[in-house]
This record gives C-alpha cells, sequence and structure tokens, in this order.
C-alpha cells in the first residue's frame, strides 16, 4: 500500500538536489548547513526521539522473542484448549481474554496459542518482512531509476514509463493476486517481502531517475566522464552518493508503508500461514471475535498501531532532519 | 491543443495496452495449468482436453493475447461441442468458480464499490478540507497540533484497524449501527445509508488524512501569496480572504491528489470491504486470489489499472487546463 | 457425498430445542398462532445463502436427497421422509407408488408412478420422461451429478446422454407408468439414490441443453419465475401441483426469493437482527459462527430460533498406507494416539459446532455405527503411548512428515485445523510441515494415487444417510482409481472387506444393511488407515416469524418443503 508515497506524489516533496540553495517556506526558521546539522536536528527533535526509541524498543522486543516467550513460560504454537470455553465457540475463560500471570496478553480464541509469545513472534515477522521488502524495493529502484536516469533517451522511455505503470498500480491488490499464483510450497515470509517488493519499487525509481537525472548534468560528473570513467562507474561513485538524502527519507517513510502491506496481505489472508505468527493475521481474525473477545481486538491493533506512529514519527523526524525546508505537515 | 490531447490520448492507449500485456503474461503464464483450475474439482483427463481447447490454452500465447484483447475490444466466441457462447465486448472470458462473464460479475458488484467509494469521498472530503483549512487557518496553536496528531494517526493506520475499532465501539458496545449488510440504494435508500455509516467513516478516515495535508499546504501557499497579503493589508475581511481564497487553495490540490490517489484508494476500499464483508469488486479480487479464478483476478486488476491511468491523465488534462504553466507539449 | 459439491446439502438435526416443529409461539416471538399445516400457505419466505445458485439443472446438481431447493421444483421417484427426528432418514415414494420392487438378486429395480402427475404446463408426467431426465446426466456437456448411475446402471460407463449417445438401454419404459433399471450389481440401496435430482423427469421437447436451468419445467409445488446464475432464484406456485399428488410438501409460502453470495457473518446477522422481511428469513447452508454461539447462549429470545442438527460426516486424517512411514501401522497408530481432539474441535468453532469421532461412521442409526475407539487418545491426546509406539518402529529420535490441506476453511479440513493437528503431533515428536493447496487443486492431488501425500486431511460426506456410500468409496479396493478421482487414500484392497462390502450390498433392507456397515467399520478401524477427527454439527438461525423450522435429519438442513411464514 503507497499510503506514505503520497507525501512524495504530490505537496511536500523531499527531493532536494545538491548544491541546490534550499530555499525557506513561509514561516519557517532559516536554515543551517543541512547534512552536517542532521544528526543535531534529530536529537533535538523531541516526537522524533521518542519515536526512535519506541522503534528500538520494538527491534529489540522482535529480536529477543525467544527471550522473552521463555521468560513468560509458554511459546507461540502449543494450543492450549483447556483454557477456551468450547461450548461457547472456543472463547478464552476468564475476563480480558484469559490475561494473567501465565498469559500476559491472554490466550487467541480457537486455539488458546499464547498472545504475547504471538505478539512477539509476530514483531519478527512485520519487521521482518517490512525491513527486507525496504531494502529490496531501494535496490531494485536504484537500478532501475539509474539506468533510466543515465541510459539515454531510449532507455529511459522504455523505463520511465514502466516505473510510472508501477507507481500507478493498486499495489496491494497487485500483490495479492501475484501471492495467488505462485507455488504454495515457497516459504511465505520471503514470498509476501518480494510480492511487496514487486509492486512497491517504483517510487524509489521515481526519486533516483530524477535526481540521477539533475545529477548528470553537473560539472563534476562531466569532469569524470571527460577523465574516460565508466558509466558504471559514474554511477555507482559520482552519481549514487548524491541519492542517500532523498532516499534516506524514503526508505524511513517506507518501513511503515511496508508493515502496512504486510499487515494488509496478511489480513487478507495472502500473507504468511499459520501457524507462523503475523499482526494482521490476528487481526483478520479477530474480525470475527470482536463481539466475544474484545481483548483479542485491542492487543494486536493496540500494538499495531503504537508501531505505525513510532516508525512514521521517526520518518517525519529523519525527514525533517535532514531536509529542514519542509514544512511540518 | 488538439495535438497535445491526440498525444495524450495515444500515451493512455499505450500505458494501456502494455499493462495488459504485463497483468495477462503475468497470470496466463505462470507455471500451473490454467485449464486444470478451469476444470475444477471433478476433471477427468477428457474434460481438460475440451477445457483447453475452449479457452484457446492450446494455441500459442501471442495468439491467446491476441484472442484476449479482441474479446475486450468486439467481444468473442467461445465454442463448447455444438453450443457457441457469445461474450460480448468488453469479454473477459469467463470465471473459473462460477462459469459467469466476468464482465457481468464486475458490474453487479460495481455499485457496492461505488457506494462506499463515493459516499467516503464527500465525507472525506468535508472532514479532510475542514481539518486542513482549520489547521492552516490557526497555525502554531493547539488546535494545528491536534489535528496534526490525527491526521498521522489516520495516515499510519491501516483501514482494516479503524474499521475493527469502529465495530468494536458502535457496534458491540453502543450497539448503535448494524453489522454491515449491503442493501441497495433502489431497495431502501435509508437502510442503505444505515449499513453503510461504519464502512464510509472508516475508509473516509484514512483519505481524509490525506486531503487535510495537501489542503492544508495549498491553503499555506495561497495564503502566502503577495495579493492575500495585499487584501489583508487593505483589510478586507478574514472571513471574506477565507471564503474566497484559502478555499480555493485548499480545494485546487485535493482534486489532482484524488486522482493521483486513485490507486491508494482503491487499494483502501478493497481491504474496507473485505472487512465488512461488502459484496464489492475488492471483495471479489480476494475471493478469486484465493481460488486462484485468473479470469477474475485479471479482469479486476485490469479494471482498477484503467481506472488509475485514466484518472492520471484526466487530472493532466485538467491541471493543464487550470494551471497555464503547464506547456502543453 | 464424494465433494459437498452443492452448497444446499450441509449438515443435519439432532436435538433441536425448542425451536423445533409446531412449537407455535414458542418458536417466533412474534408470537401468532401455533403452526397448522391445514392453515400455513401463505407469505414470501426468504432465503439467505452463501452459496448454491451456481446451477439449477436437474442434471447438473448434486444433492443428498433431492436438496432443499431443487426438491421444491424438482420430483424425484423417491424421496426424503419429510418428517423431524430419526423417521427423516428413511426413503419413501414420491412419483413412483412405492420404493421400487428389486428382482434378479436386487440388480434389477422397477417402479410405476402414481396417478394424477402433471408438469407445470399441464401435460402428464410420463416413466419416459424420467428416464429422458437420466439419460440427460449422462451428457458431458452437463456434467456435476453424483457418479452412482454412472457406475451403477448396465453399459453407464461408455453412455454419453441422448445428444449423442442415442437411447440407454438399460432403462426400460414399457409403458407411461413403468420405468426399469438394470444394474450391473446388486444395490440394496437404490431406492435411496433415487431420490436425486437426476431421477426428475424433463420433457423432451422442452429440453435447451445447457440452457434448460433457466426455465426448467416444474414437476413440484412451485415453479421458476426468476433464475440469476448465482444470485437470485424466486420461486412460485405451480399451479399444476397439489398436496392431492404429494404426500410429503407442505409448500406453505405462497413465494420463495432465495438470495445467493453472501457472507456468513452477514447472513446470521441479518437472521439474528430480522427486521423487515428477514422475519420471515431462513438459510438453507450457513451454520452459526463460533462469534455468535456466545450470544447465542446468553439471548433466551435468539436461542429460541436456533435450530441444531447433524448431518453424516467425518472430517479425518487419510494415510496413504503404501508410502513411508505411514506403511508401519505402529507409527499409524502413534498418530492416532497423539490426536487432540478438543484443540481440533475448538479451531473450528467449538463443541456446538462439532463433537469428537473416533469411528468413521457418523452416529446415527441410519449408518448402523458400532462405537469403538481402539486407540484413545482421550480429549486432548496421549503424546506418551505415540511416542513409545514410535519407539518401537524405530522412530525414537522423532519423525517429519508432511501435511497436506486445502487452503481454505471451507470444508472445515483447511488452516484452521491444520495448526491444532500439527501441534498435537509435535507433542509427541512428530514434527509436521504443512503443506497447504488450492481448493481446486487439491482434489486433484490428493486423488491421484501417484501425486496423493501420504497424510492429508480429508472430509467425507454420505450421498445419503447409510453405510455404504460411507465405506464403499473410501475402503473398497477395486475403487482404486490410479487417473484421479480416487477416494480410497489408504490404497487399501483387502478380498475380505471387497467380499463383505458385496454381501452387504445385495441386502435390500435398510435396517439389516445398517448393522452389518457398522460391524463393518468396526473391522476396519482397526488398521488405523484413517484417524477420524471429528463430525460436524448444525447451529442454524430462523427468522422470528418462521414456524416449522425443523432441521430433517438426512442432509441437517430446514427442510423448506415445511416451513411456514404465514
Amino acid at each position: 500500500m503507497t499510503l506514505f508515497d503520497s507525501e512524495l506524489a504530490a505537496g511536500a516533496d523531499p527531493v532536494l538536489a545538491p548544491g541546490e540553495e534550499p530555499v525557506p517556506a513561509a514561516g519557517t526558521d532559516p536554515v543551517p548547513s543541512r547534512r552536517g546539522g542532521a544528526w543535531r536536528r534529530l536529537r533535538a527533535d523531541r516526537s522524533a526521539l521518542a519515536a526512535l526509541v519506541l522503534v528500538g524498543l520494538l527491534v529489540l522486543v522482535a529480536l529477543a522473542a525467544p527471550l522473552l516467550t521463555a521468560l513468560e513460560g509458554q511459546d507461540a504454537t502449543t494450543f492450549h484448549s483447556q483454557l477456551l470455553d468450547s461450548a461457547r465457540g472456543g472463547v478464552p475463560h476468564g475476563a480480558f481474554g484469559g490475561i494473567g500471570a501465565d498469559h500476559w496478553l491472554g490466550v487467541e480464541p480457537g486455539t488458546g496459542r499464547d498472545v504475547f509469545a504471538r505478539i512477539v513472534y509476530g514483531a519478527r515477522v512485520s519487521l521482518g518482512v517490512a525491513l527486507a521488502a525496504t531494502a529490496l524495493e531501494l535496490v531494485v529502484g536504484i537500478a532501475i531509476g539509474l539506468a533510466a536516469g543515465l541510459g539515454g533517451p531510449r532507455v529511459d522511455a522504455v523505463a520511465g514509463r514502466v516505473i510510472e505503470i508501477a507507481i500507478a498500480f493498486p499495489s496491494l491488490l497487485l500483490a495479492l493476486a501475484l501471492l495467488a499464483i505462485v507455488p504454495q510450497s515457497v516459504p511465505r515470509p520471503v514470498l509476501v517481502a518480494l510480492a511487496i517488493t514487486a509492486v512497491n519499487w517504483g517510487n524509489v525509481a521515481r526519486v533516483t531517475r530524477a535526481q540521477a537525472m539533475s545529477l548528470r548534468t553537473r560539472d563534476y560528473v562531466d569532469a569524470a566522464r571527460l577523465a574516460g570513467v565508466g558509466p558504471v562507474r559514474i554511477a555507482l561513485r559520482e552519481i549514487l552518493p548524491g541519492l542517500t538524502t532523498p532516499l534516506m527519507v524514503l526508505a524511513a517513510l517506507k518501513v511503515p508503508s511496508n508493515i502496512v502491506s504486510e499487515a494488509g496481505l496478511s489480513f487478507l489472508g495472502a500473507g504468511v500461514r499459520p501457524p507462523t505468527p503475523s499482526w494482521g493475521q490476528m487481526l483478520s481474525t479477530s474480525t470475527t471475535w470482536f463481539q466475544t473477545d474484545p481483548a483479542y481486538v485491542i492487543v494486536p491493533g493496540g500494538l499495531l498501531l503504537v508501531t505505525l506512529l513510532a516508525f512514521s514519527l521517526f520518518a517525519d523526524g529523519v525527514r525533517r532532519a535532514l531536509d529542514p525546508r519542509s514544512t511540518r505537515v | 491543443m488538439i495535438w497535445f490531447l491526440v498525444r495524450r490520448l495515444l500515451a493512455t492507449v499505450a500505458v494501456l495496452l502494455v499493462m495488459s500485456a504485463i497483468v495477462y503474461g503475468l497470470f496466463y503464464l505462470m507455471p500451473g495449468d490454467p485449464a486444470v483450475l478451469a476444470c475444477g474439482k471433478r476433471c477427468g483427463p477428457d474434460q481438460l482436453v475440451v477445457t483447453r481447447h475452449k479457452l484457446g490454452l492450446d494455441q500459442a500465447v501471442y495468439l491467446q493475447y491476441w484472442h484476449f484483447l479482441q474479446g475486450v475490444v468486439v467481444g468473442r466466441d467461445y465454442s463448447s461441442g455444438p453450443d457457441v457462447n457469445h461474450c460480448a465486448a468488453p469479454c473477459l472470458g469467463y470465471s473459473f468458480q462460477s462459469d459467469q462473464p466476468v464482465t457481468n460479475l464486475l458490474l453487479d458488484r460495481l455499485p457496492v464499490s461505488a457506494s462506499l467509494t463515493l459516499g467516503a469521498l464527500v465525507l472525506a472530503l468535508v472532514l479532510g478540507v475542514g481539518a486542513g483549512l482549520l489547521s492552516a487557518l490557526r497555525r502554531g496553536t493547539f488546535v494545528e497540533r491536534l489535528l496534526t496528531g490525527v491526521t498521522l494517526l489516520g495516515f499510519s493506520t491501516p483501514v482494516f484497524l479503524i474499521g475493527l475499532i469502529l465495530l468494536l465501539v458502535f457496534c458491540a458496545w453502543l450497539k448503535v449501527l448494524p453489522f454491515p449488510s449491503y442493501v441497495p440504494l433502489t431497495e431502501n435508500p435509508a437502510e442503505w445509508a444505515r449499513n453503510l455509516v461504519l464502512p464510509w467513516c472508516a475508509l473516509a478516515l484514512i483519505e481524509a488524512a490525506l486531503f487535510a495535508r495537501v489542503a492544508r499546504a495549498g491553503t499555506l501557499e495561497t495564503l502566502a501569496e503577495d495579493h492575500i497579503r495585499t487584501f489583508r493589508a487593505y483589510g478586507v475581511p478574514e472571513r471574506q480572504v477565507v471564503r474566497r481564497h484559502a478555499l480555493r487553495g485548499a480545494l485546487a490540490p485535493v482534486a489532482t491528489i484524488t486522482a493521483v490517489e486513485l490507486a491508494t484508494i482503491i487499494v483502501s476500499a478493497m481491504l474496507t470491504e473485505s472487512m465488512f464483508g461488502l459484496p464489492g469488486i475488492g471483495k471479489l479480487a480476494v475471493e478469486a486470489s484465493t481460488s486462484v479464478d485468473l479470469p477474475v483476478i485479471t479482469g479486476v486488476t485490469l479494471l482498477a489499472g484503467t481506472a488509475v491511468v485514466l484518472a492520471n491523465a484526466v487530472a493532466d488534462l485538467l491541471h493543464a487546463a487550470i494551471d497555464p504553466r503547464v506547456k502543453l507539449a | 457425498m464424494r465433494l459437498r459439491p452443492f452448497v444446499l446439502l450441509g449438515s443435519a438435526l439432532l436435538a433441536a430445542t425448542s425451536a423445533v416443529a409446531g412449537c407455535g409461539g414458542g418458536s417466533g416471538s412474534g408470537g401468532g398462532a401455533a403452526f397448522d399445516p391445514k392453515t400455513c400457505q401463505g407469505g414470501t419466505l426468504t432465503v439467505l445463502n452463501q452459496g448454491g445458485l451456481g446451477k439449477f439443472d436437474p442434471a447438473t446438481l448434486y444433492t443428498s436427497g433431492g436438496g432443499a431447493l431443487p426438491s421444491l421444483v424438482y420430483r424425484t421417484l423417491t424421496t426424503r421422509k419429510r418428517v423431524p427426528g430419526q423417521d427423516g432418514t428413511k426413503p419413501v415414494p414420491d412419483l413412483a407408488t412405492d420404493l421400487g420392487t428389486p428382482s434378479d438378486n436386487a440388480k434389477t429395480w422397477k417402479y410405476t408412478l402414481r396417478d394424477g402427475l402433471k408438469f407445470e404446463d399441464g401435460t402428464p408426467i410420463t416413466s419416459k420422461d424420467v428416464k429422458y431426465g437420466i439419460e440427460r446426466s449422462f451428457s458431458p456437456d452437463l456434467p456435476g451429478g453424483a457418479p452412482y448411475l454412472h457406475d451403477w446402471l448396465v453399459d453407464g460407463t461408455g453412455y454419453k446422454g441422448p445428444y449423442k449417445g442415442g437411447d440407454l438401454k438399460s432403462i426400460e419404459t414399457p409403458d407411461d407408468k413403468t420405468i426399469v433399471f438394470k444394474l450391473r450389481a446388486p444395490h440394496g440401496d437404490f431406492p435411496y439414490l433415487a431420490t436425486a435430482t437426476q431421477f426428475a423427469p424433463v420433457p423432451k421437447a422442452k429440453d435447451t441443453g445447457v440452457k434448460y436451468q433457466n426455465a426448467p419445467v416444474s414437476s413440484g409445488p412451485y415453479r421458476v419465475a426468476k433464475y440469476e446464475v448465482g444470485k437470485k432464484l424466486v420461486l412460485v406456485r405451480n399451479p399444476s401441483w397439489s398436496r392431492a399428488v404429494d404426500g410429503q410438501r407442505l409448500a406453505c409460502p405462497d413465494r420463495i426469493e432465495v438470495t445467493a453470495g453472501l457472507d456468513a457473518t452477514v447472513i446470521n446477522q441479518r437472521l439474528s437482527s430480522g427486521s423487515g422481511a428477514d422475519a420471515k428469513a431462513i438459510t438453507t447452508d450457513t451454520s452459526v459462527g463460533p462469534e455468535q454461539l456466545a450470544r447465542v447462549g446468553g439471548d433466551p429470545n435468539l436461542a429460541k430460533r436456533v435450530a441444531r442438527g447433524v448431518f453424516g460426516e467425518t472430517k479425518y486424517l487419510a494415510f496413504d498406507t503404501t508410502k513411508k512411514p505411514f506403511n508401519d501401522v505402529r507409527v499409524r497408530q502413534a498418530v492416532a494416539y497423539a490426536i487432540n481432539r478438543q484443540s481440533v474441535i475448538n479451531a473450528i468453532g467449538g463443541s456446538e459446532l462439532a463433537s469428537p469421532a473416533t469411528t468413521f461412521l457418523p452416529d446415527g442409526k441410519a449408518f448402523g455405527q458400532q462405537p469403538y475407539d481402539y486407540f484413545p487418545a482421550g480429549q486432548s491426546g496421549d503424546p506418551a503411548k505415540a511416542k513409545a509406539l514410535l519407539a518401537q518402529a524405530g522412530y525414537g529420535s522423532g519423525l517429519t512428515v508432511d501435511l497436506a490441506y486445502p487452503n481454505v476453511d471451507t470444508d472445515g479440513i483447511g488452516p484452521k485445523v491444520a495448526p491444532a493437528v500439527q501441534d498435537a503431533l509435535k507433542q509427541a515428536g512428530i514434527t509436521v510441515k504443512p503443506k497447504p493447496f488450492s481448493d481446486d487443486d487439491y482434489r486433484n492431488v490428493t486423488g491421484k494415487p501417484s501425486t496423493q501425500p501420504a497424510l492429508s486431511l480429508q472430509t467425507w460426506g454420505t450421498d445419503w444417510p447409510a453405510g455404504g456410500p460411507f465405506l464403499i468409496p473410501i475402503f473398497d479396493g477395486r475403487q482404486i482409481i490410479t487417473s484421479g478421482g480416487n477416494f480410497n487414500l489408504a490404497q487399501l484392497n483387502d478380498p475380505a472387506v471387497n467380499k463383505e462390502i458385496d454381501r452387504i450390498n445385495t441386502i435390500t433392507d435398510a435396517a439389516q444393511a445398517a448393522p452389518a456397515w457398522g460391524a463393518l467399520d468396526a473391522t476396519i478401524g482397526k488398521q488405523a488407515l484413517v484417524v477420524p477427527l471429528y463430525h460436524p454439527k448444525t447451529v442454524a438461525l430462523f427468522g422470528k416469524d418462521v414456524k416449522n423450522a425443523y432441521v430433517d435429519e438426512w442432509r441437517g438442513w430446514y427442510d423448506i418443503a415445511s416451513v411456514s411464514v404465514k
């Protein structure tokens, strides 16, 4: 899903060509030198810092999933049929979805699996898939974007069109269709990451292409070319470094967007499969239980919300720090 | 102007052709035999041969695609034994699952999707433009910060999570709204609206966040323009400034963003339909993915892609018509 | 039922509480007079379904006992008895005067039509129309019906239907009232088979091939006023029909409007709120989900509007006994001991929607079930016993197996059940690797011995309430089909079993045949060829103005022919 890409498509464009003098927008302070002050600005940004701490915490939780579940004394896949009220459709015994000392966040209706364990292992899937997809999107997008931006008008005519189509397409719909037709035997998290990449690399390519086109006419690039440096080397040595700033912002925005994509696909039943836990999958199940076991909606839903907010706030902070020209929107 | 139109039209057709080839190729050239899928659960070897021939899968790939295009443009005939079924243009083939023409399936589902999307758009326009305008006019106040926060929340939250929360609150706890079940507008307008309130709200909150951002940016830009400052300096009442100019500044980019972000809106609508069990095109896509109903998947994907491409073309034209700075090149 | 092909047949009745027949004001909170078949006529009944309107041709429908909606339009030689309770599992004459006269050791069956039968256009129904209806179901253009006629009738396998194949010699119509069937082998169950819609009369002059379903000629109480494939079916009264010529169908509503393509959740929400036309609504294919069970339990008004029942159906784990490691009976027994039926049942909605199964035959007198539990796993499995057996078999250090299942939950053997099985086997040291298949692919893969996975989740429902259609396709060695469409997944070819099946098939008295099937099931069960998991149960809601909504024990669903909305 391209919720976040809209910021790039319209309105506040974080892309700033190196060497250009940033023009202060109405109402913002005069801008100090950009790159050097980025980290300082980020540190001074309280909401971004808080978000960063949260993000770090979530990553830590995902990494330490086995440790945390060991601490709780549960695991993510064991069924606890005795904890469920079978006559009432399999809702957990006890209030708030069976929350207690043994099961910190209660148990899953229908299966009795430990919700806490599934949440922390689900974090691995959600974050893992999102980060892997982001990295892959960057690789694919940069490659195609550089080819379009530097490969001459013919290459650009084709690549440019493909990029436009890739961006315009309803990505989740295509990912859903792709996941339906691929063989069922390939490991699911890998497939999901690949599907998300396949439909979301477009805006990375677009930003790269635009940036490369503007950089390619710079003097230092001309100088390199005249000195006989090969085109690939120019792309990697001279152009790519100039892309760091806009791509870092884009990458930061892409992580939460990809978390949403993974959750959406799992919600639609096309993501990872049980018994592998995922937040989207838990929310999908909870649509049938929202009346009888609201705790099962609130726990994974709340967590997903907090995660997305943290990543979005952080991405916002990154953008403000790297590109202070942009206004707070 | 005429040349511009013709060229834009040709480009759009070219994009549609490329897109249809990609989509058709993706789904029909995948490993696995579409004939097996089409033939269904109880399919003997004889029936398989008949099915393969009936669908034209025994022909060369480019011929298959050609026939598919023919079907879309002028319709095509499917012969099974003595009977010939004519599938009128735009023919997208027959569903493997229900043996219904895909075009009919899409048309049947269209009113649901249209009811959902248009209703939500109206609601989102009111909410989004209102919020964007307010936050632009109340810069630096608590109202602005609150609206920014809410917008970010709406931006970060997947639509199915908002939907679940709405269900939990209004359907399970307050019991003021029913679990949505689509009632055609022509049958009972009051019930139609009552049942769609929750899905509308869920979808509208997502879209409103988008609108609010661009509306705010548009308003700020307009208010910063010299003539507004002049008006204010001359003592034109603030109300008039807002009504005459700020509102225009807020609305103009919203029209563009709707076209540009149609892909996102389509995806959100698909998730909303699945979440509330509304029998729209998005739900059809999800069902078709689960059952690997290739013609339906292809049909929905093409429809969505076409809508996006056309919307972008229209947006370009509008933009060109409104903004004289855009060269009609 | 080989594959739950037609959604109209679902699951069946057992202990309907106060919701059962004739409890008048009790069954509907709206009150009104008690149900009386004499004055029940009138009103419009709404049917809210998920599926089931994909086809309506009597040749292509695959129903148990003629189905719910089809049997309102298509009368058949015999039909199921329209009463609640155990008697509902019996066939009774419909178009015919009796259940048929067997001769030649049940290889020949003769039927005589009753007097006064007419199609909706007033023309009399003859035995030739019945024969023609059966013949056209052999046409490759009209596939989908139950395979029994092809297998049973002399020359049935090669016949291609009346359009290309001419006349089917093994069905004789010496006069307009008489029809005689010649079978290849004895089949005491023929009166059960004759309830299928393929036994409905079709006038040759009105046959329009694949388009016949759009305007079928009715022989039952209702005719088709409007049919939109997959979406809508409107039935109105057939003026040529009367109760005088039909002893089974009450046909109370004047009009029946069926809507298909609805979500299960939506159907249950609409039935429970019951506003407007939904007060006179029922469903013929949607059980209450786990999400509503808790509410039904807590709301006495809602509890009154629930009918419960069972359909003869078993969900089970199937082994391929020719493949490692399941060629070793101890491994199969270990799996049987390890299984946790409680967690499987919770996964599909709890004890209201399923009961644990230890026998392959479902319970109920009609099946002749003889209870057994050779490998007692208790409620939650006996991993210790399983581990011991595995050690004996040489798998003391653990074992890894693949588990195949369809990727949808529609049959109750999908992504919900598989993890429960996986977890139970894990406790016994068996590592299960999930292998999901798309629903369509699944039957193709499991039905071909060369591609069949060694361990898979399966479902079997009955085409009619008797042991034969339950045991024969699964355990008869001569039913192993190598080209595809095989259901004997164990690949069992035991001469003793085959011989016993042949013997029971010659019994024409169902009361005698039932215990014999039960005993055969109990014998086969010792080999641990399958691990029965559960028998599903139906819990279905009906609108508050619906009366006489009982669940028939043959099909496990409301019989629309008996429901009243007046």
